[in-house]
């Protein structure tokens, strides 16, 4: 911990105060206004659509802080050689990747943290103007599913950094990060089909069967940190679920970071 | 070295980690319970603006959303069990997909063929096809499902002759269509009618699985046909209809009652016709586990 | 103090074939309290040594140390300043945050950083701009940040990859002031520059590298004889294997 936290709160600081996050926090402040513009459209479950709104709000925003801001904390330090700065310290590269991380961590429960907020006055206040309309609705779900997000968007960070270990440019990372959010929320639901597909009736080869297995283990089951829906509708969630899917997000976040640093030990900053 | 070899163990734990513990939460998320109207989907028109230049993958989407929820009905409960908002899920969807890309053909012939299992959905069915109609201008299968539909659920062989007309005019449209359409101009020869339209029909379906859909029917319906054959011949025979079917075969007309693949028994109506107690849909309380394999 | 032992490099050009060999079998020694100018022409293979030192590029072939401690340990650089030849560094951190991740991550206390920052931010003459973003300076002012942030440990040995590039004569004369002063000292300083009229006036020992080969190391006044300049002898020194001056 020592030789990482000056580095972990230099990026912190590096990211918060990033331009970038200003936008973000904007596009979040305008969904969350949209929020009540569009509750007020509803008919029925006004609650559910004000929570839908405002956790995607959420998601969506710290999605963007991930894919902007924080890929491009990691690219800039290799772009433009700022890493010498940090390399020529007594910090290992192993070091470095877990102190970055650190930092970008910080940086994502902080700015959820704060969106969250956010997202809980927006919800607070569409229930105050229709109170009537929030039959099946509680806090402590919303929180939970506030919470997930935050590990959802910890993990892809995670999994950026080992994008960023082998790429050579920014850029690559960005889509290698993106396609792996877009198979991560796919890749259940696919899986489910292929595993049974004579119950759509579709036929489905031996090969592509395999091939989506693989995929399922090896890019992160992004959907099981999705409880929007429960959310919305007050519903049970146990806590083995939240128990396993807390756990398997820090395994697969320690593992692509673990593997990050494996890999950028052994790189060369010419 | 050594370092290597510590890092390379810890990725494996972890590695191992991580699957045990996918395998535990997504184990639990199955047994986390779904909201009632989980089927809410979001009307066409709406869609199409939220999708905005992603239409056509959004449409996609949609039908293949409509796959997995006709998946999950079937193996929730099987279509003899599954609620009508499981049905009214599925239709949404494929609505929602033709709403996004109406030329898309794919949801118009899925519904067509699945939902036709619950005979409730007929209105819907129909209510899809006339939106391909409409977009689908050069298509004449569209209409011919649409000939059937009207003929054999509705019982109005006025429209399904209109229908079928429609479709005969369309470009490549089977010969067929022009036959019928002739022929359901006369109440008489039901039966014989539906016959040549699944037989027409068949032979326009490749996809393994729809085929079965249309072959169970296909079988029942000449099972019947055998059985209105044999009434016939029995009435010249005796000059009066036999009271049961089970006459016929005590009479030595025919070796024995064949079986209705929907699992119900078929019986002689009061109007001389032969019907099946399943009414050729694995109906709600019917008796049949056979559903067919998919 | 410092020892480069024979150490070969060779770079691809992006994703051809075609390599660079941008050292050759270096040699070289540096003992303690010595400052040590590395000249060469452009391309000659300096910052590529000086990289190597610092570990941000593993040799071929060969051995580096610092104070008997092989670069790739990582508590050796405790010991080392380093300032890298076209610094740059993050927007959005001012000079104070600077110098504060330098020295917290090179194991100083707080306390000490509160007493040293000031005073050295005052030598380099960033005072006044302590508050400001990284990203409203100037090229020089950059500059004298990065001499900061190489200074603040008080390491043992200081590394400057052309510490004079793009500073005024005032900061030039700045630079030359602090390299004297870290002699006194006592500190090992190795700097690569091309500006000879520098090198004549800091150095005890100078080493001239080019096309990845030391061609010339000694002391300053015996290397360079009399009635030659530094000059000349740097030329002649490039020239020798070339039969002209290097493209
Ligand atoms: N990343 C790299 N990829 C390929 N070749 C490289 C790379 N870095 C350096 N080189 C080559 O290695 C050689 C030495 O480069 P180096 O940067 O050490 O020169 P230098 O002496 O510092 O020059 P200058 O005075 O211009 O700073 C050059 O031929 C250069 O083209
Ligand atoms: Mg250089």
């Amino acid at each position: 911990m020592r030789p990482l936290w000056p580095l972990a709160v230099i990026t912190f600081k590096e990211g918060i105060r990033n331009r970038a996050l200003y936008g973000i926090f904007l596009l979040a402040l305008l969904l969350f206004v949209a929020n009540f513009l569009i509750c007020g459209m509803i008919m029925q479950e006004v609650g559910k659509v004000a929570v839908d709104v405002a956790l995607s709000a959420v998601s969506f925003s710290g999605l963007l802080l991930v894919l902007f801001v924080g890929i491009n904390l990691l690219a800039k330090d290799l772009d433009r050689r700022t890493i010498y700065m940090v390399l020529a310290r007594p910090i290992s590269r192993r070091h470095y990747i877990w102190g970055k991380f650190l930092g970008m961590a910080m940086l994502i429960v902080t700015a959820t943290a704060m969106l969250g907020g956010c997202a809980l006055l927006s919800i607070g206040s569409v229930r105050w103007a229709f109170p009537s309309y929030f039959p099946r609705f509680a806090w402590s779900p919303v929180l939970l599913a506030l919470m997930l997000i935050t590990l959802m968007l910890v993990l892809l960070a995670g999994m950026s950094f080992l994008f960023a270990s082998f790429a050579t440019s920014s850029f690559v990372t960005l889509i290698l990060t993106v396609v792996s959010y877009l198979i991560g929320h796919g890749v259940a639901a696919i899986k489910a089909l292929v595993e049974s597909p004579a119950a759509v009736g579709i036929e489905v080869s031996a090969t592509t069967v395999r091939v989506v297995k693989a995929a399922y283990y090896l890019f992160p089951n992004l959907s099981l940190f999705d409880i929007k829906v429960q959310a919305a509708h007050n519903l049970p969630v146990s806590w083995t679920y939240l128990a396993g899917t807390v756990a398997y997000g820090l395994f697969y976040t320690a593992l692509s970071v673990t593997l990050a640093g494996l890999v950028f030990s052994r790189r060369e900053f010419p | 070295m050594r370092r290597l070899l510590a890092t390379l163990v810890l990725v494996a734990a972890l590695a191992a980690g991580q699957v045990a513990t996918l395998w535990w939460a997504a184990g639990a998320r199955q047994d986390l319970p779904l909201p009632e109207d989980h089927s809410y989907v979001l009307p066409g028109p709406l869609l199409r603006v939220v999708a905005g230049e992603f239409r056509g993958l959004a449409a996609d989407f949609c039908f293949l959303q409509g796959l997995t929820a006709y998946g999950k009905l079937l193996e929730s409960a099987g279509p003899s069990q599954a609620r009508d908002s499981d049905w009214q899920r599925v239709y949404r969807l494929l609505d929602a997909a033709t709403d996004l890309d109406p030329y898309f053909f794919d949801p118009y012939y899925f519904g067509n063929a699945v939902l036709s299992r619950n005979p409730e959905m007929i209105p819907r069915i129909n209510q899809l096809l006339e939106k391909g109609l409409e977009w689908r201008d050069w298509d004449w299968l569209l209409p011919f499902y649409l000939g059937f539909n009207h003929f054999y659920y509705l019982q109005d062989s006025g429209r399904a002759s209109e229908y079928l007309m429609l479709g005969a005019q369309r470009p490549d449209a089977m010969p067929l269509l022009a036959t019928l359409a002739a022929r359901l101009a006369y109440q008489e020869n039901r039966t014989e009618n539906a016959i040549v339209f699944l037989r027409g029909i068949l032979s326009r379906t490749e996809d393994e699985r729809t085929r079965e859909l249309y072959q169970v029917r296909l079988e029942a319906l000449e099972k019947i046909h055998y059985l209105e054959q044999a009434v016939l011949v029995y009435r010249q025979h005796y000059g009066e209809m036999p009271g049961t079917l089970n006459v016929l075969q005590e009479r030595g007309v025919i070796s024995a009652i064949p079986e209705d693949p929907y699992g119900g028994t078929f019986y002689l109506d009061a109007d001389g016709s032969v019907k099946s107690t399943s009414e050729l849909t694995y109906a709600k309380g019917g008796t049949s586990n056979e559903i067919p394999a998919n | 103090m410092v020892s480069i032992q024979g150490i070969s490099k060779t770079f691809r050009e992006g994703l051809s074939s075609r390599k660079v060999q941008a050292l050759q079998r270096l040699t070289l020694e540096i003992a303690s309290g010595e400052v040590f100018g590395f000249l060469g022409p452009n391309g000659a293979g300096k910052s590529t040594s000086i990289k190597v030192l610092l570990n941000l590029i593993r040799p071929d072939d060969g051995k580096a140390t610092i104070l008997d401690r092989d670069v790739s340990d990582r508590r050796v650089r405790r010991q080392v300043g380093y300032l890298p030849e076209n610094p740059y560094f993050y927007d959005y951190l001012n000079a104070d945050e600077l110098l504060w991740f330098g020295g917290r991550s090179s194991g100083m206390t707080a306390d000490d950083l509160r007493h040293k920052t000031p005073a050295l931010l005052e030598r380099v003459g960033l005072l006044e701009a302590r508050k400001r973003p990284l990203r409203t300076y100037s090229k020089g002012m950059v500059q004298r940040a990065g001499l900061a942030l190489a200074l603040i440990h008080d390491p043992a040995v200081v590394i400057l990859d052309e510490p004079m590039s793009g500073l005024d004569p005032v900061g030039r004369k700045m630079v030359g002031d602090l390299i004297l002063d870290l002699k006194h000292q006592g500190k090992t300083v190795f700097f690569s520059s091309h500006i000879l009229n520098d090198i004549e006036r800091f150095c005890d020992r100078i080493g001239i590298i080019a096309g990845g080969r030391l061609r010339l190391v000694g002391e300053l006044d015996k290397v360079v004889p009399a009635g030659e300049t530094l000059e000349g002898l740097f030329l002649r020194a490039i020239a020798d294997d070339f039969g002209g001056l290097p493209s």
